[in-house]
C-alpha cells in the first residue's frame, strides 16, 4: 500500500522522460517584480521548477500566488525579472479560462489558424484540423460557429486549437501546453467530463502539460505531479508525485494549502 | 439473474465508449438551440408597422389639407405631390437626377474610405497621432459640413471639387472614428490569443485586429454614408451652377425658386428614399451578416 507522498506512477500509461533527457521547461530562481521603488509588487520569488517532456504537472495555489504570472512567463507573454527560464523551442501554446475562440471564424478555421500562421498548406491544415477536432470528439462540427456550440464544446475547440499550436504540423512530438484554469468557468458535470477528456487526449498525444488550478481535487485527479505555490510572493512550498491513494493525497495537500493560506492572516 | 452491465465501482474510470456517450449527451443537452422565424412572420413583425405608419401619415396629411387651415401653397395635397413625382419619373428626368447625386455620393464615399481607413489606423495604433489629432477628429464630427460650403465655393468655385470637398469633410471623421472605436473595443483576450497561436506584426492585423474591429468599422461606415449623403445634399442646394448639373439638391432648389411646393416635397421624399434605400439595400445586409456570423444579432 502506498503511504508515502512520492507514490509510483500509475495514472500515466506513458512513461515520463528518462533522466538526463532535457526538460521541456526549466525555471531556476525565477522571480518577477512588477513596478519599481516603493510601488514594486513581487509576484514570484525564487521559483525552481523543471517539467519533463510528456509530463503532466499541476500548479496549485490560492489567489495571489502568481500562478497566472508564472504561466505568462513560460508562454513568453512576459519576461522574468530574475533567474533563468528555459523555454521549449517554438512557442508553447496556451489555453485560457474562457475558450477565447475568434467569433468570426468557424470551429474548424479556429483550429486551422495556428497551422496557417506556421505556414502549412491549405489542404494539410484542413486535414490536421479535422483530425484534432475528431480527437476532442467534435468530428463533423468544423463548420459550426463558436456561438452555436455549448461552453464545454467551445473549450474543446480551444483545446484542439492549442494542440494545433503546440504539436508540430505533422502531429508528432510533444510541444508544451499551458492551461490557465481552463475548466473553472464550466459547470461541475461538464468539468468532470472534460477532465476525463483532457487525460485521454494527453495520453494520446504525448503533449507536456502545465496546468494551473486552485482546485485540489482537480489537481490530484489530473496530474502526475502537483506543485503547491505560496502567495505573495509566489514560491514553491511543496511537491507531490501522485500515486495510488488519491484521497489521502488530496487531504494532505489540502491541509498544507490551509496552512499556507492561514499564514497570510497576520 | 445477471444484469447486463455490472454497476461500476465508485471512482473507477469510465470505459472509453461510455465517456464518449456521456460527452455526446452533454453536448446535445447544452448546445444552444436556434429558433428560425419564418419569413412571413418576420415581415409581419418588421415590414408591416412602417407601412401602417406611413399610411397613417398620409391620412393625417390629407385631413390637414382638406380642412384648409393652412394655405395650399404651404401644404399641398398628397395627390399634387404624387403628380409632381409622377411627372419627373414619367419623362425619365428622375434617372439623370438620381444618377448625378448617387454617383457623386458613391465616389465621395469611396474617396472618404481611402483616406479615412489609414487615418483611423494611425490614430488607433500610434499614440502620438492619437494625442495630436484624435480630439480634433471627434470634434469635426459635430461640425455640420454645410459650414464648409461657403469656404469650398471660394476655394474651388462652383465645380464638382466643391461638392466632393464638402462630402469628404462630412464623412471622413465618422468613418475614421468608427474604425478607431472598433479597434479600441477589441476584447484584450483576442490580441493575446493571436500571440499564443503565433501571430505577429502584419499577421496580427490581418487575422486578429481587423476582423475583430469589423463591427465597429461597419457602424462607422454606415454613419459615414449618412453624413456624406447629407453633406452632398447641403452642397447641391447651396452651390448651384451650370457646371454642376442637376442633382437631387438642385432639383429641390429649383422647386423652391419657383414656389413649386409639390416639387419641393417630392424632392425631399426622393432624398429620404435614396438615403433609406442605400442603408437597407447595402449596409443593413452586410452588417446583419457580420453580426449573425458572430452570434451578436439573435433573431434579427
Amino acid at each position: 500500500m502506498t503511504t508515502t507522498t512520492t507514490g509510483t506512477e500509475t495514472t500515466a500509461t506513458r512513461t515520463p522522460a528518462a533522466p538526463g533527457q532535457p526538460e521541456a521547461v526549466r525555471l531556476e530562481g525565477v522571480g518577477k517584480t512588477f513596478g519599481s521603488g516603493s510601488d514594486a509588487v513581487t509576484a514570484l520569488q525564487n521559483v525552481d521548477l523543471a517539467v519533463a517532456p510528456g509530463e503532466f504537472v499541476c500548479l496549485l495555489g490560492a489567489s495571489g500566488c502568481g500562478k497566472s504570472t508564472l504561466l505568462n512567463l513560460v508562454a513568453g507573454l512576459d519576461e522574468p525579472t530574475a533567474g533563468t527560464l528555459t523555454r521549449p523551442a517554438g512557442s508553447p501554446s496556451f489555453m485560457f479560462q474562457e475558450a477565447a475562440l475568434l467569433p468570426w471564424l468557424t470551429a474548424g478555421r479556429n483550429v486551422e489558424l495556428p497551422l496557417q500562421l506556421s505556414g502549412l498548406s491549405r489542404s494539410a491544415r484542413r486535414a490536421r484540423a479535422a483530425e484534432l477536432l475528431t480527437l476532442v470528439r467534435l468530428d463533423g462540427l468544423a463548420d459550426k460557429r463558436p456561438h452555436e456550440l455549448s461552453g464545454g464544446m467551445r473549450q474543446r475547440v480551444s483545446l484542439a486549437r492549442a494542440l494545433a499550436a503546440a504539436t508540430g504540423p505533422d502531429g508528432t512530438g510533444g510541444g508544451v501546453l499551458l492551461m490557465d484554469e481552463p475548466f473553472a468557468a464550466l459547470d461541475a458535470i461538464t468539468r468532470d467530463a472534460l477532465q476525463g477528456e483532457l487525460l485521454r487526449v494527453w495520453r494520446a498525444t504525448g503533449t507536456t502539460i502545465v496546468f494551473v488550478t486552485h482546485d485540489v481535487r482537480e489537481a490530484v485527479r489530473l496530474a502526475q505531479r502537483v506543485v503547491l505555490l505560496s502567495s505573495r510572493p509566489g514560491t514553491v512550498v511543496g511537491e507531490w508525485a501522485v500515486g495510488d491513494d488519491r484521497d489521502r493525497l488530496h487531504d494532505e495537500i489540502t491541509g498544507r494549502l490551509r496552512q499556507v493560506i492561514a499564514s497570510h492572516a497576520a | 439473474m445477471q444484469p447486463e452491465t455490472a454497476p461500476r465501482p465508485a471512482g473507477a474510470p469510465l470505459a472509453d465508449d461510455e465517456s464518449a456517450a456521456e460527452l455526446a449527451g452533454l453536448d446535445a443537452l447544452d448546445t444552444p438551440t436556434v429558433r428560425r422565424v419564418p419569413w412571413w412572420r418576420r415581415f409581419l413583425r418588421t415590414g408591416v408597422p412602417p407601412i401602417v405608419a406611413f399610411a397613417l401619415f398620409i391620412g393625417v396629411w390629407q385631413v390637414i389639407w382638406a380642412s384648409a387651415i393652412v394655405p395650399e401653397f404651404k401644404i399641398p395635397a398628397p395627390l399634387a405631390v404624387w403628380d409632381s413625382f409622377a411627372t419627373v419619373v414619367g419623362d425619365g428626368q428622375v434617372l439623370s437626377i438620381l444618377w448625378t447625386s448617387i454617383s457623386r455620393a458613391f465616389v465621395g464615399f469611396a474617396m472618404a474610405l481611402v483616406i479615412a481607413v489609414p487615418l483611423g489606423l494611425l490614430v488607433a495604433r500610434v499614440r502620438v497621432v492619437r494625442a495630436a489629432i484624435g480630439p480634433l477628429l471627434s470634434g469635426l464630427q459635430s461640425l455640420p459640413s454645410v459650414a464648409w460650403v461657403p469656404a469650398a465655393v471660394l476655394w474651388f468655385g462652383l465645380t464638382d471639387s466643391t461638392i466632393y470637398f464638402v462630402v469628404l469633410a462630412g464623412s471622413i471623421p465618422s468613418i475614421a472614428n468608427g474604425l478607431v472605436s472598433g479597434i479600441d473595443q477589441i476584447p484584450p483576450i483576442f490580441p493575446r490569443v493571436g500571440k499564443v497561436i503565433g501571430a505577429s506584426g502584419l499577421a496580427t492585423a490581418r487575422h486578429i485586429l481587423l476582423p475583430a474591429a469589423l463591427p465597429g468599422f461597419l457602424a462607422g461606415c454606415k454613419q459615414g454614408w449618412a453624413f456624406s449623403w447629407r453633406s452632398l445634399m447641403a452642397a447641391e442646394i447651396i452651390a448651384a451652377g451650370p457646371l454642376l448639373g442637376i442633382g437631387l439638391g438642385a432639383f429641390l432648389k429649383e422647386g423652391s425658386d419657383f414656389n413649386d411646393m409639390p416639387k419641393v416635397i417630392a424632392a425631399i421624399f426622393l432624398i429620404l428614399v435614396v438615403g433609406i434605400g442605400i442603408e437597407l439595400l447595402i449596409f443593413r445586409p452586410i452588417e446583419r451578416r457580420v453580426l449573425r456570423v458572430r452570434g451578436l444579432a439573435a433573431g434579427v
